[in-house]
């Protein structure tokens, strides 16, 4: 047994090989080295002085400016999660419960908007959201509102977006879980005369939190780092923080500054992703 | 040939990061002219080698730089849609508060905004603390910021906004795409820009970088350029059909006002431009 536990130990270590490498080459250098940076000083004139300082972080964490950006980025990230989750459960419920030829053609439905890119996505809510859209058009047709109503550029947009993107990823995540749920046990249930919302409170959903968490994990750090639809749909006068991080890259040079608040929302999104799954997992096991 | 589409600011950030390596991924970069003056700072341009463009000899003298060739010009001015608007002057009309709501600001272009803004306020090319002050009033008349050019150009297609700050060129050609436009050149003095091109230290093929350069200076396809795009010319041999000359050029008067960036200066506060602009004019 022993015996061949190991010998199958090591086939399994050069099988993990090639991933670890390409992580290591292609994700952990370059944040290592965005690290270094982080303790850099910025000059506008040199760009980078290397230095050792905390400065970048300190002033990041004390202007109110980034902390409102950071701010806005959390309340977004949540809504987004929240929504999402409650569209994307009965969803993935009747997913996980279709069976045959429907399945197949749902679940590639499913997967479909994964198929187009962001930015073409928040190119086609521009032109249905847009003051001279598709929307407005009708709004104005009917006779209700004369003047257009602003849908462009407001946080509603944005989460409108955000949500319609990470959808996908939380049904799918449901489903699989969801799957593994003998429907036995909630017949079992009805059959004891559980009523078909008590069956969801207290059979199918304590048994699809593992999906929930891995679900809302997934879908949370998604929108945390949104980047495309903030910009094309929130307009220049919202701010989340991916974009922020590309300004003080792209627009100021500031690379000392950018790694720092990348460092930061890397921080924040880990801790809060962290946190909500201990919340949820206290749930499964009440003490 | 490879075109490596982007914005100028990826582009530069695509020179920064290449600029300790001895090969880089690009031949010519095309800039605008603050951008290539701090790029040309951090000394990652080859000086322009005349011998191998010979048609550097036209260059228009005032625009004549060492590190770079300039490809074409325009200068910011006041475009307004003229079934709305009338007789708008200067930069000081998009503070008029018969245009509340109607002036749309493009935030791509927010350091020559600020300077515009500066210049109005009692500052200068060389001073735009007086334009923190001007820009908070400017809040009062709820200005509508665009994040791109185009999505500018659709806002004052539809009559959403009726003013705005732009590069001439850039209302030439939304005209020319069916547009209701016209322009002022405001009377404290346009702020030109020269998009310029350069050849970085690290390109892979300097020869066919120059001749790249060569090409651009072409008489023929500097005046192909002003027809199609509105940018005008940068050589003293390209003429322009009178008709185009009169809707994207300068008059010699107009030329003579030019406040010319102070690069030097510009290229020290951008970040706290954009930093006012982010933090408290977009707030």
């Amino acid at each position: 047994m022993n015996e061949s536990g190991r010998a199958a130990g090591r086939p399994v270590a050069a099988l993990v090989l090639p991933a670890v490498v390409l992580v290591l080459l292609m994700m952990v250098a370059p944040m290592v080295l965005l690290f270094r940076y982080s303790l850099n000083i910025f000059s506008p004139t040199e760009l980078m002085i290397q230095a050792l300082t905390a400065r970048n972080y300190l002033s990041a964490v004390t202007d109110p400016y980034y902390l409102a950006v950071m701010a806005t980025t959390i309340r977004m990230a949540v809504l987004c999660t929240l929504i999402a989750l409650a569209a994307g459960f009965p969803a993935a419920y009747t997913l996980a419960r279709m069976r045959g030829r429907w399945k197949a053609w749902l679940t590639l439905a499913t997967v479909f908007p994964l198929m187009v890119g962001n930015v073409v996505r928040a190119a086609g809510w521009m032109t249905l959201l847009g003051n001279a859209g598709l929307l407005n058009a009708a709004l104005k047709a009917s006779g209700l509102f004369p003047d257009p109503v602003q849908l462009m550029y407001t946080p509603m947009a944005v989460a409108l977006g955000i949500v319609t993107v990470v959808l996908p990823y939380m049904i799918l995540t449901l489903a699989s879980v969801i799957e593994g749920i003998p429907r036995g046990l909630e017949e079992a249930a009805l059959n004891l005369g559980a009523r078909p919302l008590t069956v969801f409170r207290r059979v199918v959903l304590p048994l699809a939190l593992p999906g929930v968490v891995a679900g809302s994990a997934l879908v949370f750090i998604l929108c945390m780092n949104a980047y495309a639809t903030p910009i094309l749909l929130g307009g220049p006068q919202f701010t989340m923080m991916a974009p922020a991080v590309y300004d003080q890259f792209v627009k100021t040079t500031n690379w000392p500054f950018g790694a720092a608040l990348a460092f930061i929302l890397l921080a924040v999104t880990l801790a809060l992703t962290l946190a909500g799954r201990a919340l949820l997992q206290r749930r499964r096991h009440p003490a | 040939m490879l075109q490596d589409l982007g914005s100028q600011d990826a582009r530069k950030t695509k020179l920064i990061a290449e600029r300790v390596s001895r090969h880089g991924s690009m031949d010519v970069v095309h800039l605008g002219d603050a951008d290539m003056y701090q790029m040309a700072q951090l000394g990652v341009f080859e000086e322009v080698d005349l011998k191998a463009v010979p048609n550097a000899a036209t260059i228009i003298p005032k625009l004549r730089k060492p590190y770079s060739i300039p490809h074409i010009f325009s200068a910011q001015i006041i475009l307004y849609n003229p079934d709305k608007v009338s007789g708008v002057t200067g930069f000081a009309d998009l503070w008029d508060p018969k245009y509340k709501g109607r002036v749309a600001i493009p935030d791509l272009n927010y350091a020559v905004v600020t300077f515009g803004a500066a210049l109005i306020a009692g500052g200068s090319m060389s001073n735009w603390e007086p334009a923190k002050q001007k820009l908070l009033d400017l809040k009062k008349n709820d200005p509508k910021i665009y994040p791109s050019h185009e999505q500018l150009a659709a806002a004052l297609k539809t009559g959403e906004v009726w003013i705005a700050p732009m590069w001439l060129a850039r209302g030439y050609m939304w005209q020319k795409a069916g547009i209701n436009l016209a322009h002022v050149v405001p009377k404290e003095g346009a702020i030109p820009i020269v998009f310029e091109a350069a050849v970085p230290k690290n390109a892979p093929d300097k020869a066919n970088a120059w001749a790249y350069l060569n090409a651009m200076l072409d008489a023929k396809a500097q005046q192909g350029f002003a027809d199609r795009m509105g940018y005008v010319p940068t050589v003293s041999d390209a003429t322009l059909p009178a008709a185009v000359g009169a809707q994207i050029g300068f008059s010699p008067a107009d030329q003579a006002k030019f406040n010319t960036p102070d690069f030097a200066y510009q290229a020290k506060q951008l970040p706290a431009i954009l930093d006012f602009w982010n933090k408290e004019f977009k707030a």
